[in-house]
Parts: structure tokens; sequence; C-alpha cells
């Protein structure tokens, strides 16, 4: 490729500012001697000075408040939703603290000994895993019930 | 009344302490910062999508991510390469959701064309003193209209976002060589759909 036809692959770059320090340097001298390069880079200009002053788009009614209230909507369900989820842990961890508390009690009323089926219910473990699933199955009912809250109050808004 | 200095952007005092508000979840420092660029996001989300209603839902949709992933910013880099990349990325999700687009294919023409050294050698006698005709700007519009996507971005990024070719590149996510050459790519295909419109031009 001559170094006429080099250059004239960088004219439209030229006009955009897009060449590095070198090209441009290059670019300058050729344009010195070449009128037909010098009469292009003219017609790129005209193209980049006229993509400078583009007609402006309108903005959209009420665009910016409409983004505010989506914002402060979205703020308000994401508090919502943070909250929702730490009562969700506070109660799972209360109710856990209350089946073990009453674990305790009962083990002294009863004496250790609490049979229900053939199985001992007041055995650690039998207990710990009777509340712990009985806590999950509340906490899951209570975050379904939540979530159904949530998609209504989202179609009503 | 944090919210009234915010709507007015006048009284907006430095981008950086209206980042560090949105970071700790202030709604109303966001609102600053849309305000200050609430028409060069929607332009640049108009000409990269050509709908107004599109633009409209992924300028809504682009200010909650940026509310939702301010933490990931980092404060070194330039706030506008990173919001406009934010909005990139909803557009191209949108393509994606719509049809199974991508960016490549959201327009007429590919990325493939004539030589430059062909198409440069085309410009008719009178052909600037018709592009400095008053019609210019509507007809470049029009023109622009038709090119494929990742064309009209680049050259919004270019021309009238004045973003460097680091921060088109840090937008488009590509390299900077492929800015380069999708700039050059762009050009010359807003030429030759400007000829192809000026009585007695061509298409290349």
């Amino acid at each position: 490729m001559s170094e006429h036809e080099s250059m004239r692959g960088l004219l439209a770059l030229a006009a955009a500012g897009a060449l590095d320090s070198q090209e441009q340097r290059r670019l300058q001298e050729h344009v010195r001697e070449c009128a037909a390069c010098r009469r292009e880079l003219e017609i790129w200009s005209g193209y980049s000075q006229g993509l400078r002053q583009l007609p402006q788009p309108p903005i959209p009614a009420q665009l910016m408040e409409r983004t505010r209230a989506r914002l402060v909507q979205e703020h308000a369900a994401a508090a919502d939703r943070r909250w929702d989820e730490l009562m969700l842990g506070a109660l799972a961890l209360f109710a856990w603290t209350v089946g073990l508390t009453f674990w305790f009690v009962t083990r002294i009323v009863t004496g250790g000994q609490l049979i229900f089926m053939g199985a001992n219910l007041v055995r650690f473990g039998t207990w710990s895993a009777g509340s712990t699933v009985l806590v999950w199955l509340t906490a899951a009912v209570a975050a379904i019930a939540l979530g159904r809250r949530r998609r209504e109050l989202r179609r009503a808004l | 009344m944090i919210l009234a200095a915010a709507m007015n952007p006048e009284a907006f005092s430095g981008a950086q302490d209206a980042i560090t508000r949105i970071r700790r979840g202030d709604p109303d420092a966001l609102t600053a910062v849309i305000s200050r660029y609430q028409h060069r996001l929607y332009r640049y989300l108009l000409r990269l999508v050509r709908e107004p209603a599109v633009a409209d839902d992924l300028f809504q949709q682009t200010w909650l991510r940026v509310m939702e992933k301010i933490g990931r910013y980092d404060v070194r880099r330039s706030f506008e390469a990173w919001l406009f990349s934010v909005a990139h990325n909803l557009a191209i999700d949108f393509w994606r959701g719509k049809r199974g687009e991508s960016l490549h294919d959201a327009g007429d023409a590919g990325d493939s064309g004539a030589a430059p050294g062909e198409r440069l050698s085309t410009g008719e006698p009178d052909a600037l003193e018709r592009l400095l005709d008053f019609e210019r700007g509507a007809m470049l519009a029009a023109s622009m209209h038709e090119l494929p996507a990742i064309h009209r971005e680049v050259l919004t990024l270019r021309f009238e976002e004045d973003m460097k070719l680091e921060e088109i590149a840090e937008v488009a996510g590509i390299p900077l060589s492929t800015v380069k050459s999708r700039l050059r790519r762009a050009l010359e295909g807003l030429r030759a759909a400007m000829e192809a419109r000026l009585p007695g031009g061509r298409r290349a």
C-alpha cells in the first residue's frame, strides 16, 4: 500500500481526533503535499462538525420525576425486604430460644422422661430436631405470606 | 431541603460528594446526579435503541442499577464512563431479551463494507457545500439512524459526549483498537448513507 493510500485510510479518524501523535504527524506532512487528501480531510471535518451539532432529541415529559418516583419506590421496597428478612431471622432465633428454654423446664418437670409413641421427647436430639423443623416451617409459611403481600402491593402500585 | 437543592443543577456541588451519599443509599443524592446527566444519558440511549419508549425505560432502569451497583464503582475511574457502561449493558440485555439479538445485529448494515480507499474517492465537487447546508443536521441524524447500533454508539460517544477513545472502550467493553476501527467504519457508513441521500450522490 502506498503512503498516499495508507494516509487516506486515516483521514476519517484524523477528523474525529482519534489518531495518535505519530499518525497525526505523518498525516500532516502528507496533507501539506497532497491536495486530494486535503480536500478529503475537509469533507471528513465537515462530518465531524455536523455530528457535534446534531439536532438534540427532546427529553420525555417528566422523565426525571418518573425516574425519581421509581427509585423511591424501589428504595422503600428494598428497605421493606431488609426489614422483613431481619424480622424473620429474629423471630426464628426467638422461637428456637423459647423451644430450648421449654426443653429445660420440661426436662426438670418430667425428670428427663416423656415418652410419646416410643420416643423420649425430652431427649435433646429429638427435641431440638422437632423444634427446629417447627421453627423453619413457621418461617417458611411467614416468608410465603410476606412474598404474597409484596406481590399484591406491587400490583396495587 | 436536600431534595430541593438536588433538583437544581446549579446547586450541584461536587459529583464525589453526591456519589458518597448515593453509596449510603440516599435517593435524593441520586436525583442530583440524574439531573446532571439526564439529557446526555437519554440522548445516548435514544441513539442506541432508536425507540423513545425503550430509551425512556432503559433510562429509568439505568438509575435503578446505578443505585444497586454503586458500591462496585471505583471512584478513581470516570463516573461518566461507568454510568454509560451500565446503560450499555442494559441495552444489550434489552436486545437479548427482545429477540435474541446482540448489539452487533441491532441495525440494518453489517460491520463490513467497501474498502475505505474506494469510498473516499467519491466526494462530489460540491459535497462540502451541501454538507454545510442548513438541512445537514437533520440529514445526518437520519443517516446515522440507519447505521448499526455499534456504529451509532461510537459516533454519539465520540462526537456528542466528547469521550476519549479510552472511555469509549470502557463503556462498550471493547479494546482500544476496536474502538478506532469501529469509529472509522461508522464514519464511512455515515458518509455512504449521506451520499445516498444527496442528489447526485452515490451509495458506495
